[in-house]
């Protein structure tokens, strides 16, 4: 990656050290101090110009590298995400609005994501329309010059915290003028968190808070000037999205710290793990690095406008499965610490957040049969 | 960040399977089973036309890119030659080619060859090769050893990861002929490609291929540094995986034929066996790896 890279790689982690507490699991607590951590580093991060540093320069970035980007969530998954669900904004709200927004939704929503003043959440999931994301139900229909939207979104991540919300809505039936499939007829709204006709119910799961909820639209106004892209065209920004998430999350980079981290966690207790446990572990490590460089082709092909289904495909089923699998042997490793160790309270902890998380790895953001049925398109395609 | 082989090692790669190809391609094999001492003739003229001696594996980075591709080639026709323990031979030692063996059990394919083979444990002790004694399937055979010294420990790591750019090959090309085979077979009045079951089967193949080939460019980098026995012995762990999750789908999805020695499958699969299994197989090579790791992580971001 360079010696930008490292230096940045040191940088951040001196932030991090410096400005997040040494027992930080993350924004996606029930305590509220862990989501004005995140907000602070946000603002530090903005303030160092290293938020949106792989923005261009025309909208508040650097113009940094994508392998600076990368260092960038690397080290901020590794640590728990301290930039909380801002991290979505940067990632991919941001550069959508600029590939797709007019220039009055630049000026307005670019500068408050780049200050890190700004939490989205993403509108597109509901309780028929899950992995099929096009079979989606919540309306929006035509009323003077804006349009009324009702519906249900679910497993809406950050929804509690959010002000904003990038809501996928139909907005023409299939069968009706030229909507033919089911792909046609939606489309993207930016839509206010706070507006009364909004509702959002929590849903407690073993994930932890905030992650899932479930939002309620019940006749919400919104204007024209709140449409992103064109309407009845908002499929193909969906496919910008889940090419932006295709690496938006390093999950490699904190299986790799935490399976780093295992053996002085332990102590001398590591020598007394049965052989086979330390042989599942020294394989995890192998599995870390296969996710990371396939990551790193991932990068690179996206970079070039080379990339093809398949090859993030492949990608994501590795680095799910290795969250999954990782997670596994992390909680049979640290089964070996006495509860009352205080200095490896923290890993203990660490790793038992890893786990429940990585439940929902192989089904967030495109579950791995979605990933499967890509890939495998691409392999018999191909020949 | 270079994640691939350079344009010329691609291209040798390429020049590699047509001259495979033209000198026969999957009869080769076949030929040198039915008569192993044919082995040198049948390919060395081959390998020595394409300029595979020529490479100074060890010294240049353009050399070792180019051998891993034509050990990748070698392995999609599987090549009844070793060639990749003859690109690895150490510069130091009057010997055509080296070979990595376990400590007390050596063994090697190279029956039917009169080359002159130095061996080399994964802790560096090296040895000659004396003579072959017992021999077994896939141009196997058991070596007599004598000791010669014991500073081949920085021979070992590209004597390893080689061998890997074979199986990986031998990888491609299995995945190759099984999608091949599930567009073309019929069952139930529609082709078997058109099973989410048989679907999901290609994918977990493909992923062990893909993170395979990715693995094997860092440790052929990564062959001639401090870390270099350390990635060779996690490429070595992920290929024998890889290969055992590859030859299993493509088994199941090529049914009943892909046993038969009409079909290539059969014998990619049973001649992958000594690269699986030598020098050391899955679990003893996953033990070697652990005890050298200990506490210690291999070489990444945390490190």
């Amino acid at each position: 990656m360079g010696q930008n890279a490292k230096q940045l790689r040191g940088e951040l982690r001196e932030l991090v050290n410096e400005h997040v507490p040494h027992d930080f699991l993350g924004a996606f607590t029930d305590n509220p101090a862990d989501l004005e951590v995140a907000q602070r580093f946000c603002r530090l991060l903005a303030d160092r110009g290293l938020l949106c540093m792989a923005w261009p320069e025309e909208f508040g970035g650097r113009g940094a590298s994508v392998w600076q980007q990368t260092v960038v969530r690397e080290e901020m998954w590794a640590h728990h995400e301290p930039r909380g669900a801002q991290y979505m904004g940067v990632n991919w709200v941001g550069p959508i609005i600029m590939r797709h927004g007019t220039p009055e939704q630049q000026r307005k929503h670019l500068p408050p994501i780049a200050r890190g003043e700004v939490i989205w959440c993403q509108g597109f999931s509901e309780p028929e329309a899950g992995s099929d994301l096009a079979s989606l139900r919540t309306a929006a229909r035509r009323d003077g010059d804006g349009w009324r939207v009702s519906g249900q979104k679910i497993w809406t991540s950050y929804a509690t915290m959010a002000q904003w919300c990038f809501l996928l809505a139909r907005t023409s039936k299939v069968g009706e003028g030229a909507t033919q499939k089911k792909q046609q007829g939606l489309t993207i709204f930016l839509v206010p968190m706070d507006d009364p006709a909004i509702q959002v119910r929590p849903i407690r799961a073993m994930l932890g808070p905030h992650h899932l909820n479930e939002v309620f639209f019940d006749d919400l106004l919104v204007t024209e000037a709140d449409v992103l892209g064109p309407v009845d065209g908002g499929w193909s920004i969906v496919q910008d999205v889940m090419s932006f998430e295709r690496v938006g999350i390093a999950r490699y980079a904190r299986c790799e710290r935490l399976l780093h981290a295992a053996p002085t966690a332990l102590g001398d207790a590591w020598d007394g793990l049965p052989a086979e446990l330390r042989g599942r572990w020294a394989r995890m490590l192998t599995h870390c690095r296969r996710a990371r460089l396939l990551a790193y082709r991932v990068v690179s092909l996206q970079s070039s406008g080379r990339i093809q289904p398949g090859d993030a495909a492949a990608y994501r089923i590795a680095v799910t499965k290795l969250d999954q699998d990782s997670a596994e042997v992390l909680m049979e490793i640290i089964a070996a610490i006495p509860r009352d160790d205080a200095a490896a309270r923290y890993f203990r902890a660490e790793v038992e957040d890893h786990w429940r998380y990585s439940q929902a790895s192989t089904v967030a953001s495109g579950s791995i049969e979605v990933q499967r049925m890509l890939l495998s398109r691409a392999m018999l395609a191909a020949s | 960040m270079i994640l691939d082989l350079g344009d010329e090692a691609k291209e040798f790669g390429r020049e590699a399977l047509r001259a495979f190809d033209a000198a026969g391609g999957d009869e080769l094999l076949q030929q040198a089973e039915a008569k192993p001492d044919t082995r040198e003739a049948l390919v060395g003229p081959v390998l020595a036309g394409l300029g595979a001696w020529e490479l100074d594996v060890r010294a240049d980075p353009d050399s070792l890119e180019a051998a891993a591709a034509l050990c990748r080639s070698a392995g999609y026709w599987a090549l009844p030659y070793p060639v990749a323990e003859r690109l690895a031979r150490p510069t130091d030692l009057d010997v055509d080619g080296l070979i990595v063996v376990a400590d007390g059990a050596p063994e090697g394919t190279v029956v039917g060859l009169d080359n002159r083979w130095a061996a080399v444990t994964l802790d560096g002790s090296r040895s000659s090769v004396m003579r072959l004694s017992t021999t077994g399937p896939a141009f196997t055979a058991a070596l007599e050893l004598s000791a010669v010294d014991s500073n081949g420990a920085a021979d070992v790591a590209l004597a390893l990861v080689l061998p890997c750019w074979v199986l990986l090959g031998m990888l491609d090309r299995a995945i190759e002929l099984t999608v091949a085979h599930v567009r073309l077979r019929k069952q139930f009045g529609q082709p078997l490609s058109t099973f989410q079951g048989v679907q999901f089967q290609l994918t977990d193949a493909e992923v062990e291929r893909s993170g395979l080939d990715i693995l094997a460019k860092h440790a052929l980098w990564s062959s001639g540094t401090a870390d270099g026995l350390d990635d060779a012995l996690a490429l070595r762990l992920s290929a024998i995986e890889a290969a055992e999750v590859v030859f299993r789908v493509c088994h199941q999805l090529h049914g009943a034929v892909g046993f038969c020695d009409e079909t290539t499958l059969s014998w990619l699969s049973r001649y992958s066996q000594p690269l699986r299994r030598l020098p050391l197989g899955l679990s003893a090579t996953r033990d070697y790896l652990t005890s050298r790791l200990g506490g210690r992580a291999l070489t990444g971001l945390f490190s």
